[in-house]
C-alpha cells in the first residue's frame, strides 16, 4: 500500500488467535480456519474502514488503519483475555532435522519454503496476470482504471484477500515458533515491517524481503553475542539500528528511484 | 503598508480566549467536585497538554508522529525519580546515582527539568528522524516509542523495571494542571503563528513549494519536534504528580492511539481542535467507562460489564471521523475563524491600503552589480535516455527570456536543473558568479532564485497573504515585515482584494498568479516561470502579460518564461531560446525565431505559421 | 446516441452546470468548448460515472447512465480520454494498452492495427509511460481508449500542454477516426480548431450552454462567440 498499515499487524494477531480458537481441530482444519479469518477479516476491513478513505490523503489512511487496529486488538482483548493463551505446536515441526551436523528445526524449513512460493506467486501474479496489471493499475489510479473497466473494487478487495492469506500465514508460523498467542502481539510484526522496509527501500517488494534476513541475522547475532547485562535490550538495539541507516541513507539501504519520471 | 495584518484583532482574540475559556471552565468544574473528580478532571487536563504537544508537531506539519508519548514517559520518569523521597527509591530503582536518589524536589523544579530533558530528548531523536523522508517518520517515530517502552521496561534498576513506580507524591491539583495547560495553549498558538510556524504549515500544505520558497524543511520539523517533547513531558510529569504510579505501559500504544484520536476528532489543524478534541473524548470515554462497569444506562436500561468497551468505542470514533470528517469537529480553524464567527464580527484580516511601500527588489537594490544566472553545458540522462545534451542559458536581471520547444524537450528539467530540484550528470550553473550546481532548492531560493510550478502547489489552508508572506519569510525575513511585503505584492498583481480568503478557494488562474506572487515575495533576482498561462483564456492571457510587464519594471528581476502560449511568448519576451530534443535550435528574437525553419520543422508546425502570417 | 437533458452538476452546495441539453448522434463529432470554470469537466466527469449529477438525465442508446458505476459505463462503449491524459505512469506502454482492452484475446485482435496508427507506441512498448513525452502520452492515452472498441470517444482538452506541431498530430489522428465513423465527443478550450473540425459546436459559459451551431453557422456569425468568450477566438 506504500504506507504502514497498522491493522495488518492485527490480522496476523486475529488469524493466529483463531488456531488457538480452533486447536481442537486436526492441524490442517486449524491452520485453514486460520487462513480464512485472516481473508475474512481483510475484506471486512477494506470494506468498512478502508474503502471509504481510499481516495483521501495518505495521513488520513494511516490514521484509519489505527483506528482499525486499536478496534481490533482491544476486541480481541474484550473476549478473550489480555494475558497470553498457549498453544501447541504438532510435533512434526517441532522436531529438527540433521544438516552437514547442524540440527535445523523443522519449522525453518517450512518457513523457508513458505516464504519463496509466495514471493514467487505474488510476483508471478502481480507481473504476469491480467489480474495483476489491473491491481497494479487500481493501486496507482483508481479512477483511470474504472474508467477502463476495470471492476477496481473487485481488484482492490483481492489484493486486501491476498494480505489477509499472508499475514495468516505468518499468524500461524509466529505460533508456531513462540507457542503462545496473546492481543499485543500484532505490533511486532509491523515493525519488523518497518525495518525490512527501511533497509529495502520503500514501496519494494524485494528489498523488503532482504530487509527482513537482515533483521533476522542481526537479531540472532545481537541474541548470540550480546553481553549478558545488555540482553534484555535486544529489542531496541535491533529497531534503533534501521533509524540510524534512515539518517545516511533517507530513501532506505536498498532506496532510490528507478527510472525518474518527469517532473 | 503597515496596515497588513494576517487576522483582525477580534479575530486574533477570540481565537486566543476561547481555548482558554474551555480550559478555564473544565479547571473550576473539576474543582468544585469530590477529590476523586478532581482526579480525573487532572488527569484530563494532562492529557489535554500532551495533546497540545501532539498539535504543535502533527498539526503544523501534517506529518503523524507516534512516538511522542515517549517523551510524555521520559518527562514522567525523570519527574517521578527527582520528587521520589531517598527511602522509596532506594527500595525502587537501586541503580540510580545517588544525586538523583537522595535528591526529593518540589513539584515545579521536577517539571521544569522533566520539561527540559524531555526536549533535548526530542532534539537528539529528531536530529536523526526529521531527516528522513515524510513517509518514514510515523514508522521510525513508532520504533522510538517501542525503543522507550522497551528501555523503561528492562532497565530494572533505574527504572523500576516493567512493575514500574509507585509511592509518587500526588502534587498535582486541578489548579495547578489548568494553569499549565493554559500556558500549553498559549504556547501552542503563539508557535503555529510565528514566523517558524508558519514555515511549517507550507511544508505541511506542499513541501516542494515550501522548499522553492527557501524553507528547511527538516529544520522547521525539528523545531515543532523539539516543542511537542517539551509538552508532552510536562503532561507526563504532571500526569503521573496525580496519579501517584508509572509503569512503562502508562504511555505507550493504548495512550498514544487516545491522544491521537483526541488530536484527530478535535480537528489536528488548529489549537482549538486539540482543545475541543481532548475535552470531547474524555468525557465520552468516561461515559464508557462508566457502562464497562456495568452502569445503568440514564436509568432504564441495565448493561453488564463489558471491559475494553472504552478504548473499541474510542476506536470506532477515530474511525467514523477519518470517514465522514477528517478535518475534526474543528475542522482545523481557530475559533476565530469559525464561519458563524466570521458572519459576526470584522473580517479576518483587513485589506491594507495606501501608497505601495518602498519594497526594494533584491534586483533594484543591487542594480549596480551585474550579474547573470548561467547554465553551462548543462547535461542530464535518465535511465539512459539523455534529456539535456550540453545547454546553456544566460539570464539577465531585468530582462525575459522565453524558452519554448516541444514536449520532451527538457525546458522542465532545465528550470529543475537551474532551481536545484535536480541536479546534472555535468555542466554548471552559476548565479551571479557563484557555482550553485547541485544546491538544493532551500539554498537556491535563499541565494536570489525563485520559481513557479506548472500545477501552482497552492497553500490551500492558508490565505492568499500568508500564503505569499510565507514566502518572505522564507528567506528569513521577519513575520510583520512579511505581511507588509505580501500585502504589497498582491497589491500589484491586482489580488489584493482576495488576500483573505484561503489560497485553496481562488480560480485556477488566481492560483497561478499567486504562486508567482509567493516567488516574488522571496526577493528574487531570477525568477523562472513554468507555464504560467497554461489553461488561461484569452482575455486571462492579455492580463498576466501585462503582470509580468509590471513585475520586470518594478521588481527588476530577469525572467525565465517557459510557454507553450506564444502570444504570451512573443509578447514579452525579447529574446527567446528554442529547445527540442535536449538541445538548444536557436536563441533570438521573436521575428528571427518564427523564421527558423528548424523551429518550424520541430516546434510550430505549418498551421501556426500560417495563422500568423494571416 | 448520447442524450443529456437538464443535467445539473454541484460540488456540496456549490452548483456549477444549471442545467444543459446536449446530444450527440451517432458518426457525429461535436465540439463543446468554453472557458475556465464553465463546467466542462464537471459535464464530463457525470457523464462517465465519476460522478452522480444532481439533476436532470444523462441516457446512452436510451439506456440511463446517472448511478452507473464507471466500470459499467465504459462497458457501455463510453471512452473517456480524461484531461491530462492519465495514463499509468508506472506501467509499460505495452501494459497500458493491454488495459484498454476488455480482455486479452481483444488484445492480440487489435493490437496491431492500433499500432499501424500510432507507430511511435510500437517503438516505446516496453518503456514506462511516464518516460513518455506529453504528446506521445496523449496517443497513448487515445490508443488504449481506441482498444475497447468504444462505441462514443470522448476526449477531454487533448491539446492541453501539447506544443503547436504536436497538436496539428492528435488532430490528424483524429480526422483519421473520424473518417472511420467514430462518434466523438471533443472538450477543448482551444475555439478555433475545435469549431473548425467538430460538425457542431456547443458553446459552455458558467455551466449554461450559451450559444450552439453547426460549423458554417458559428464561422459565420463570429459576435456569437465573442459574447461569451470575449475576444477573437
Amino acid at each position: 500500500m506504500g504506507m504502514m498499515n497498522f491493522a495488518h499487524g492485527e490480522f496476523i494477531m486475529l488469524a493466529a488467535y483463531a488456531l488457538y480458537v480452533f486447536a481442537g481441530l486436526p492441524f490442517p482444519a486449524a491452520v485453514a480456519s486460520a487462513l480464512l479469518t485472516g481473508i475474512a477479516i481483510a475484506l471486512f476491513a477494506e470494506r468498512v474502514a478502508f474503502r471509504p478513505v481510499r481516495s483521501a490523503d495518505l495521513s488520513t489512511q494511516l490514521v484509519t488503519s489505527l483506528a482499525v487496529a486499536a478496534i481490533l486488538q482491544n476486541v480481541v482483548t474484550a473476549a478473550v483475555d489480555a494475558r497470553a493463551q498457549s498453544v501447541a505446536t504438532p510435533a512434526s515441526l517441532s522436531e529438527s532435522t540433521s544438516i552437514g551436523g547442524f540440527s535445523v528445526p523443522n519449522l525453518e524449513f517450512v518457513t523457508l519454503g513458505l516464504t519463496a512460493i509466495v514471493l514467487a506467486g505474488l510476483g508471478w501474479l502481480l507481473y504476469r496476470t491480467r489480474t495483476g496489471l489491473a491491481m497494479r493499475a487500481a493501486a496507482e489510479n483508481f479512477d483511470m482504471a474504472r474508467l477502463l473497466g476495470v471492476r477496481a473494487d473487485r481488484v482492490i478487495a483481492i489484493s486486501f484477500a491476498i494480505s489477509g492469506a499472508l499475514a495468516a500465514a505468518v499468524g500461524v508460523l509466529i505460533v508456531m515458533q513462540t507457542g503462545q498467542v496473546t492481543p499485543t502481539m500484532g505490533l511486532t510484526p509491523v515493525l519488523i515491517g518497518f525495518v525490512a522496509v527501511v533497509i529495502g527501500g520503500f514501496g519494494r517488494m524485494f528489498g523488503a524481503v532482504i530487509g527482513g534476513l537482515l533483521l533476522g541475522v542481526l537479531s540472532s547475532l545481537l541474541g548470540a553475542y550480546l553481553p549478558d547485562g545488555l540482553a534484555p535490550f535486544r529489542d531496541a538495539i535491533v529497531f534503533t539500528f534501521p533509524v540510524l541507516i534512515l539518517i545516511f541513507r533517507p530513501h532506505g539501504l536498498l532506496g532510490g528511484e528507478v527510472g525518474r519520471a518527469r517532473v | 503598508m503597515s496596515g497588513a495584518r494576517f487576522r483582525s484583532r477580534s479575530s486574533f482574540a477570540i481565537s486566543l480566549l476561547v481555548p482558554l475559556a474551555l480550559i478555564g471552565i473544565v479547571t473550576l468544574v473539576g474543582a468544585s467536585g469530590r477529590p476523586a473528580f478532581q482526579g480525573t478532571v487532572t488527569l484530563i487536563l494532562c492529557n489535554l497538554i500532551v495533546v497540545l504537544g501532539l498539535q504543535v508537531f502533527v498539526g503544523n506539519s501534517g506529518v503523524y508522529s507516534f512516538g511522542q508519548l515517549g517523551f510524555a514517559t521520559a518527562g514522567a520518569y525523570v519527574a517521578a525519580l527527582l520528587t521520589l523521597p531517598p527511602a522509596f527509591a532506594l527500595l525502587q530503582t537501586p541503580g540510580l546515582p545517588s544525586f538523583i536518589a537522595d535528591a526529593q524536589l518540589g513539584a515545579l523544579p521536577a517539571t521544569l527539568i522533566a520539561a527540559a530533558i524531555a526536549g533535548l530528548l526530542a532534539v537528539a531523536v529528531g536530529l536523526p528522524l526529521m531527516r528522513t523522508s515524510t513517509l518514514a517518520i510515523p514508522i521510525s517515530t513508532f520504533a522510538f516509542l517501542v525503543v522507550v517502552y522497551n528501555v523503561t521496561a528492562n532497565w530494572d534498576r533505574v527504572t523500576g523495571g516493567s512493575s514500574g513506580l509507585v509511592s509518587i507524591p500526588t502534587t498535582t491539583s486541578v489548579e495547578s494542571a489548568g494553569l499549565w495547560a493554559a500556558v500549553a495553549a498559549v504556547l501552542a498558538i503563539a508557535f503555529k503563528w510565528s514566523a517558524s510556524g508558519y514555515r511549517l504549515q507550507a511544508t505541511r500544505e506542499d513541501e516542494v513549494a515550501a522548499r522553492s520558497i527557501g524553507i528547511g524543511v527538516m529544520r522547521e520539523r525539528l523545531i515543532a519536534f523539539g516543542i511537542s517533547g517539551v509538552l508532552c513531558g510536562i503532561g507526563g510529569a504532571l500526569a503521573v504528580h496525580q496519579s501517584g504510579v508509572l509503569n512503562p505501559t502508562t504511555f505507550y500504544f493504548g495512550a498514544t492511539v487516545t491522544t491521537m484520536t483526541m488530536l484527530v476528532v478535535g480537528g489536528a489543524r488548529s489549537v482549538l481542535g486539540a482543545v475541543v478534541g481532548a475535552i470531547a473524548i474524555a468525557t465520552v470515554n468516561e461515559m464508557l467507562r462508566g457502562i464497562e462497569n456495568g452502569a445503568d444506562l440514564f436509568g432504564a436500561i441495565s448493561v453488564g460489564a463489558a471491559p475494553g468497551l472504552a478504548a473499541i468505542g474510542l476506536g470506532l470514533i477515530l474511525l467514523a471521523t477519518m470517514i465522514a470528517m477528517p478535518d475534526g469537529l474543528s475542522g482545523g480553524r481557530e475559533a476565530g475563524e469559525l464561519p458563524w464567527v466570521r458572519r459576526l464580527g470584522p473580517t479576518a484580516s483587513s485589506p491594507p491600503s495606501g501608497a505601495p511601500a518602498a519594497l526594494a527588489g533584491r534586483s533594484q537594490v543591487e542594480a549596480v552589480e551585474k550579474g547573470a544566472l548561467r547554465a553551462e553545458e548543462i547535461s542530464i540522462a535518465f535511465s539512459g535516455l539523455r534529456v539535456l545534451k550540453k545547454v546553456d542559458l544566460e539570464l539577465e536581471p531585468g530582462e525575459a527570456l522565453g524558452l519554448i520547444g516541444p514536449n520532451g524537450a527538457g525546458k522542465t528539467t532545465l528550470v529543475n536543473v537551474l532551481s536545484g530540484f535536480q541536479g546534472p550528470d555535468s555542466g554548471t550553473v552559476t548565479l551571479d558568479g557563484v557555482d550553485v550546481t547541485g544546491g538544493t532548492p532551500t539554498r537556491l531560493a535563499r541565494d536570489g532564485l525563485g520559481r513557479t510550478f506548472q500545477a501552482s502547489l497552492p497553500f490551500p489552508h492558508l490565505t492568499a497573504l500568508e500564503s505569499v508572506a510565507v514566502g518572505a519569510m522564507g528567506i528569513g525575513i521577519g513575520r510583520r515585515r512579511a505581511a507588509a511585503v505580501a500585502a504589497d505584492v498582491l497589491d500589484r498583481l491586482s489580488l489584493l482584494g482576495q488576500a483573505a480568503l484561503p489560497a485553496g478557494s481562488l480560480t485556477p488562474a488566481g492560483q497561478r498568479l499567486l504562486g508567482v506572487a509567493r516567488a516574488l515575495a522571496t526577493h528574487p533576482r531570477y525568477l523562472l516561470l513554468d507555464e504560467p498561462a497554461a489553461g488561461l483564456n484569452e482575455v486571462e492571457c492579455g492580463e498576466l502579460a501585462e503582470i509580468l510587464h509590471g513585475v520586470l519594471g518594478d521588481f527588476g528581476c530577469g525572467i525565465l518564461l517557459i510557454e507553450h502560449e506564444m502570444s504570451i511568448v512573443m509578447e514579452l519576451c525579447p529574446r527567446i531560446q528554442v529547445l527540442d530534443d535536449g538541445t538548444t535550435l536557436c536563441v533570438g528574437a521573436p521575428e528571427e525565431v518564427q523564421a527558423d525553419p528548424a523551429v518550424v520543422e520541430a516546434y510550430l508546425g505549418h498551421s501556426f505559421q500560417a495563422v500568423a502570417n494571416a | 446516441m448520447l442524450e443529456l437533458r437538464g443535467i445539473r452538476v454541484s460540488y456540496g452546495r456549490t452548483e456549477v452546470v444549471h442545467g444543459i441539453d446536449v446530444g450527440v448522434g451517432r458518426g457525429e463529432v461535436l465540439g463543446m468548448i468554453g472557458p475556465n470554470g464553465a463546467g466542462k469537466s464537471s459535464i464530463l466527469r457525470s457523464i462517465c460515472g465519476l460522478m452522480r449529477p444532481s439533476g436532470g438525465e444523462a441516457t446512452f442508446e436510451r439506456r440511463v447512465l446517472n448511478g452507473m458505476a464507471p466500470e459499467r459505463i465504459a462497458r457501455l462503449g463510453l471512452a473517456l480520454v480524461p484531461e491530462g491524459r492519465h495514463v499509468f505512469k508506472t506501467l509499460t506502454v505495452a501494459e497500458n494498452l493491454r488495459l484498454g482492452a476488455r480482455s486479452d484475446d481483444e488484445v492480440a485482435l487489435r493490437i496491431e492495427p492500433t499500432l499501424e496508427r500510432f507507430p511511435i507506441l510500437r517503438e516505446r512498448a516496453h518503456q514506462r509511460a511516464d518516460r513518455l513525452s506529453g504528446g506521445e502520452q496523449q496517443q497513448l492515452a487515445i490508443a488504449r481508449a481506441l482498444l475497447g472498441r468504444p462505441k462514443l470517444l470522448i476526449l477531454d482538452e487533448p491539446s492541453l500542454g501539447l506544443a503547436p506541431k504536436t497538436i496539428d498530430l492528435i488532430y490528424e489522428l483524429l480526422e483519421g477516426l473520424r473518417e472511420e465513423g467514430m462518434t466523438m465527443l471533443l472538450v477543448e478550450q482551444n475555439a478555433a480548431r475545435t469549431i473548425a473540425f467538430s460538425d457542431r459546436c456547443v458553446v459552455l459559459g458558467a455551466g449554461k450552454v450559451r450559444a450552439e451551431g453547426s460549423r458554417e453557422e458559428l464561422q459565420r456569425d463570429p459576435d456569437v462567440l465573442h459574447a461569451y468568450l470575449g475576444r477573437q477566438p
